[in-house]
């Protein structure tokens, strides 16, 4: 039987839908860590991102920050965060959040810097005081490079999870590690296929949250530059 | 956490006893890592620009180009290089093609970016003075579109050097290979060192990309 | 005259890196004479890499050059490689080799010599060879926590029998397709687990999983030196699941010279299991490397006089 008809017939098999190595458990496990991993490194990236912009202070401290984020291997940093803390989702969710956080830092950063600085003088001139401006009228025309930021975070987060699979963890990496370890390639390409999935779906679902969130006005007004922000890849 | 009963009290994060005794093995480490990077970037550029000529200039070519590579990009790196192994061996091919791969997406994205940028007056310009295509490309269009290609080859590098230790789970790895001995033998200082030059090494490359910028486009000094 | 301009010199500069990154790729040609390449493996366990070093260092002492491709996987990773000629030796364990060889159709005994006789009449149609066995032997073991052994009161494996359903098992991913694994303790012992975890082999993952209660039985090699210290006690494989797993190199044909395998059968022929304790124990504990705890060896045992 070819690589390709295996593949397909491994997914018709009933079997590798139930259990704890199933591709429902598996999925679950790596969307809860990508997921965890992105909303608490957010928690921390985009409220210094915005602050940093807001204030136009300490912006190269914190591009080069992240820029030493970017250049540290996450296959490094996974195996450390497991010898320091062991085994377990803990561990790997910690790595993965440092991982997040670069792009998103950098990202609201550089949205907020880039707000015009006629617009900020308009509402100063209407009466908006420091963080009425801010919440605004600042952070609605910054949410679409945010948000890019936060879909590059993301869709690396889900690629780089993968590895966590080398390190005893769950998800959808197991498949590559397991079809590997018994080279059962069958297993391997069902694994890629389902992280390249659900990195797309990552990618498709959080624009279309990005044009729920961004102001019908400004959407008018800035569709192009919401690409902004070249993709990294970590794994 | 009574998990840090199991590191060995014996073990520092750098033991520099190993680490004298090992400069050969870590200098090989790194001369690999560095091999693999500049094929990857140098070979993933040479694709990029015809490729991202093609694409500037034939609009419709765009989207096959993007949906090809940028497919091939949302594949995890580990998923390739394991899949590959029965077809290219445990080699420094195996480890290249998927590099190139990635690279070749974020390039392609930023000569079409950099041309697209040119302004039409300089290119009127240029057809004013007598210049025709080909020589219009090479001494007009490419130099303009150097910045983004440079920023793009920043990303490429530095990305490439992260991605390479993954190939440690294969058998090559570069630094990756310290980092896994240092996984499997439970083994402190191996981890730290592999990581610690993949950080120099990625800014050293950062580095040298912005300096070869400034040495290639020397207009760009005042900026 | 027009300058040359910025995108020449880039292409210039471009050229010549790939170029210099290619050149610098191949092998340097070796000065002195030497008596050919030879590629040895080992797999992603501590104690392979121990072994492969031993034999390595000891061909390169006679004049070989040696190529290392250590930590490099599994059997069914490093299996196709040899097969392909992509490495040329690394350090087996007879029974499992066999019966790997032979799609686990069940031939190894507890008989090293039978068991070797019969790798060898698999190898043959391969191109490889298995050499003299050594007296070292490296089985698989499962272990269990002190606190569970008690609880279960459990000593040996077919103690497991009536209680499997209640434990998770952790062992290397490929423990489930392997017969003196997950399936063999299925068919000689009639365990069935309650779950498996995929873990490593032999190595820190396995030893974390038991200090977290993640797995209560954890798969662990008979040669390991910290089993004690780890609180991890060996249940006794009673019904003989596992066989003669003596080291034993396996190497290609073509690379087996008389000269080639003299050096390896001296090593293989002083190797005793105590041996591989000691070293591991070393690695495992003391944190020395591989390939010191190897040269330590065979100065000791004056291979290099």
């Amino acid at each position: 039987m070819s690589l390709l008809r295996q593949v397909w017939s491994w997914f018709f098999n009933s079997a590798h839908w139930h259990g704890s190595n199933g591709i429902p458990v598996r999925l679950a496990e790596h969307v809860q860590i990508s997921a965890e991993s992105v909303v608490i490194g957010a928690a921390i990236a985009l409220p210094v991102g915005i602050l940093l912009g807001h204030y136009g202070r300490f912006g190269n401290l914190a591009i080069n920050i992240s820029n030493t984020g970017r250049a540290i291997p996450s296959f490094g940093l996974l195996v450390v965060a497991f010898q320091i803390f062991g085994l377990g989702d803990g561990p790997i969710i910690l790595a993965l959040t440092a991982l997040a956080i670069p792009p998103m830092v950098t990202n609201s950063y550089v949205a907020l810097r880039e707000v015009d600085p006629d617009v900020k003088d308009a509402a100063r001139g209407m009466g908006y005081r420091d963080l009425a401006q801010l919440l605004r009228v600042e952070l609605p025309l910054a949410v679409p490079l945010i948000m890019a930021g936060i879909r590059t975070s993301a869709v690396q987060v889900v690629a780089t999870a993968t590895l966590a699979a080398i390190i005893a963890g769950g998800g959808l990496g197991r498949y590559i590690v397991d079809g590997y370890a018994t080279q059962k390639y069958d297993v391997m390409v069902v694994g890629a296929v389902l992280v390249a999935a659900l990195a797309l779906a990552t990618e498709v679902s959080l624009w279309g949250l990005q044009q729920v969130l961004v102001p019908r006005g400004i959407r008018l007004l800035k569709a192009p530059a919401s690409r902004k922000g070249t993709t990294f890849k970590t794994a | 956490m009574g998990s840090r009963v199991f590191l060995d009290i014996v073990d520092p994060w750098i033991n520099w006893d190993w680490l004298s005794t090992h400069v050969p093995y870590v200098l090989g480490a790194l001369k690999d890592h560095v091999q693999l990077t500049v094929i990857a970037v140098a070979a993933g550029l040479l694709i990029s620009l015809p490729l991202g000529l093609l694409a500037h200039r034939y609009v419709y070519l765009r989207a096959p180009v993007l949906g090809v590579f940028g497919g091939f990009y949302t594949i995890p790196s580990l998923a390739l290089f394991a899949a590959l192994v029965p077809y290219t061996g445990l080699s420094g091919t195996t480890a290249e093609i998927p590099l190139i791969g990635y690279n070749v997406l974020i390039l392609v994205r930023n000569v079409m970016v950099g041309l697209d940028a040119v302004p039409n007056d300089v290119l009127d310009a240029a057809d004013g003075m007598g210049y025709r295509r080909f020589p219009r490309l090479l001494r007009i269009e490419l130099p303009l579109a150097l910045p983004a290609i440079f920023a793009g080859l920043r990303v490429a590098t530095v990305s490439t050097i992260g991605i390479i230790t993954i190939t440690a789970v294969i058998g090559i790895g570069g630094l990756g290979a310290l980092i896994y001995k240092g996984l499997i033998e439970n083994f402190h200082t191996p981890l730290v060192v592999g990581m610690a030059l993949c950080v120099v090494l990625a800014f050293a490359a950062d580095l040298g990309l912005v300096g070869a910028e400034r040495l290639t486009l020397p207009w760009s000094r005042t900026r | 005259m027009i300058r040359k301009t910025g995108s020449t010199w880039f292409i210039a500069a471009l050229t010549v890196l790939v170029t210099a990154a290619v050149a610098c790729g191949g092998t340097t040609s070796p000065g002195t004479t030497s008596k050919g390449t030879i590629t040895v493996a080992g797999f992603n366990f501590p104690e392979s890499s121990i072994l492969a070093e031993l034999y390595g260092q000891a061909l390169a002492h006679d004049g070989y050059t040696v190529n290392y491709k250590l930590l490099l996987g599994t059997r069914e990773v490093v299996a196709p490689a040899i097969k392909s000629g992509q490495i040329d030796l690394y350090p087996g364990y007879a029974a499992t080799e066999l019966e790997y060889y032979n799609s686990g159709a069940g031939e190894a005994t507890g008989d090293v010599t039978a068991t070797t006789a019969k790798l060898n009449g698999h190898l043959q149609s391969l191109g490889l060879e298995a050499l003299t066995p050594s007296a070292a032997v490296d089985q698989n073991a499962f272990a269990v926590t002190k606190a569970t052994a008690t609880k279960y009161s459990l000593t040996k494996l077919s103690d497991l029998t009536p209680i499997g359903n209640q434990l998770v098992l952790g062992a290397g991913p490929e423990c489930p397709t392997r017969p003196f694994c997950q399936p063999g303790l299925k068919t000689t012992y009639g365990i069935t687990f309650k779950d498996f975890k995929a873990l490593d082999t032999d190595g820190p993952l396995t030893r974390a999983a038991f200090k977290n209660g993640s797995i209560q039985v954890g798969l662990v090699f008979s040669s390991d030196a910290d089993l004690n210290q780890l609180g991890l006690v060996v249940l006794q494989d009673d019904k003989h699941l596992e066989n003669a797993d003596n080291v034993v190199p396996i190497i290609r044909q073509t690379v087996a010279t008389s000269e080639v395998s003299t050096v390896l059968n001296k090593i293989d022929a002083g190797l005793t299991t105590a041996d591989l304790v000691t070293m591991n124990g070393q690695v495992e504990l003391l944190h020395q490397d591989a390939d010191a705890v190897a040269a330590a060896y065979l100065q000791q045992h004056k291979f290099f006089s």
